[in-house]
C-alpha cells in the first residue's frame, strides 16, 4: 500500500534505545494514518485532553505527540463504574523521507487531533496531460 | 466472566505485558464467543463500538462520562427510564476519508449503546449533559430522599 512513510511505532517495541516512560502513566490512543495525492494525515483520538495541553514535536524521523490529561474527577468521589482513568496520552510515528516538514499542521476537534504532512513537491500526485 | 471492558490501548512496560496481553487476548476470545456477536442484522458485531465510560457517585449527584471523541454532539442521545440512563448514538466516519489510501485504520466508527442502572432515584427535571473535547459529561442530581443523611443518635 504505497510507500510506508508514516510507519507507526507502538511503544515498547523500541523499549531499548528509548527513554523508556514510567509505567502505566499513559496510554496509547488509537490512530488512522492515510495518504492523499498531497499530504500524509494522521487521525489521533485524545478524548479530554486540553488543545494547550498537547505537544507535537518532529525530530528528524520521529512524530511524537503527548497530551497530559486534567484531573478527571473531583475528590472523595465514588467510582461505580471506571474504564477510563488515564493520566496521558503518549504516541510516536516513524517518518521517512519526502515529508515537508516545515508545513506540517494540525488541528484539534472533538478530541481527535488530525496532523497532516504535506509530501515534498517531487513526490505529489501529478495530473499528466496526453499532448 | 467478568464484565470489565477489553481495553486494547492500556500497556505495561515491562516483559510481564506480554504474559498478561496473552491471558487477556484469550479471555476475549472466550469473553466474545459466549456473548454471541451476531447483530439484529445477522452480521457479526464489528458495526458496533462501545466508548468507555466512568461513572462516579457524590454525595449529591452522580457524573457520568463518556469517551466520544470524533462523535457530533447531534449524533448523541441521552435517555433516562426509571434508574435506567442509556447513552446511544453513532460515529460516522468523515466522508472526505473514506476512499483515501489507509496505512492504519484502528479509530471505530459506528453506532453504539450503553446502559447503566443507577443505583439511587435522581431528579429527572435536572440532568445536563455537556461535550466537550471528546468527552460527554452528564451531571444527575440525586433526588431528596437518596442524599445521604446525618442522624445523631443519643447515647443514654
Amino acid at each position: 500500500m504505497g510507500n510506508n512513510n508514516v510507519a507507526l511505532t507502538r511503544r515498547g517495541t523500541n523499549a531499548l534505545t528509548r527513554k523508556v516512560e514510567p509505567v502505566n502513566s499513559y496510554v496509547t490512543p488509537v490512530a488512522d494514518v492515510y495518504e492523499t495525492g498531497e499530504a500524509y494525515v494522521v487521525k489521533l483520538d485524545l478524548p479530554g485532553a486540553d488543545q494547550d495541553a498537547i505537544t507535537i514535536s518532529v525530530d528528524q524521523n520521529t512524530l511524537t505527540v503527548r497530551a497530559a490529561l486534567p484531573t478527571f474527577h473531583r475528590e472523595h468521589a465514588w467510582m461505580i463504574v471506571h474504564e477510563i482513568g488515564r493520566k496521558s496520552y503518549f504516541r510516536e510515528f516513524r517518518l521517512g523521507e519526502g515529508i515537508d516538514r516545515d508545513k506540517i499542521r494540525a488541528e484539534f476537534v472533538n478530541g481527535v487531533l488530525t496532523v497532516t504532512l504535506p509530501k515534498v513537491e517531487s513526490l505529489r500526485a501529478k495530473e499528466i496531460r496526453i499532448q | 466472566m467478568s464484565l470489565i471492558r477489553w481495553n486494547p490501548t492500556r500497556e505495561l512496560t515491562s516483559w510481564a505485558s506480554d504474559l498478561w496481553n496473552m491471558q487477556r487476548e484469550i479471555n476475549r476470545v472466550f469473553d466474545n464467543f459466549f456473548r454471541g456477536g451476531v447483530q439484529d442484522d445477522g452480521s457479526l458485531g464489528l458495526s458496533y463500538w462501545m466508548p468507555a465510560v466512568d461513572i462516579a457517585e457524590h454525595d449529591n449527584e452522580f457524573v457520568v462520562k463518556v469517551e466520544l471523541p470524533g462523535v457530533s454532539k447531534d449524533d448523541v442521545k441521552v435517555t433516562l427510564e426509571s434508574n435506567i440512563l442509556t447513552i446511544r448514538g453513532e460515529k460516522k466516519q468523515d466522508r472526505e476519508t473514506k476512499n483515501e489510501n489507509y496505512h492504519r485504520l484502528e479509530r471505530t466508527y459506528g453506532s453504539f449503546q450503553r446502559s447503566f442502572t443507577l443505583p439511587s432515584s435522581v431528579r429527572s427535571d435536572k440532568i445536563e449533559a455537556v461535550y466537550k473535547d471528546g468527552i460527554l459529561t452528564i451531571t444527575l442530581p440525586k433526588a431528596e430522599e437518596a442524599k445521604p443523611k446525618l442522624i445523631d443518635v443519643k447515647v443514654k
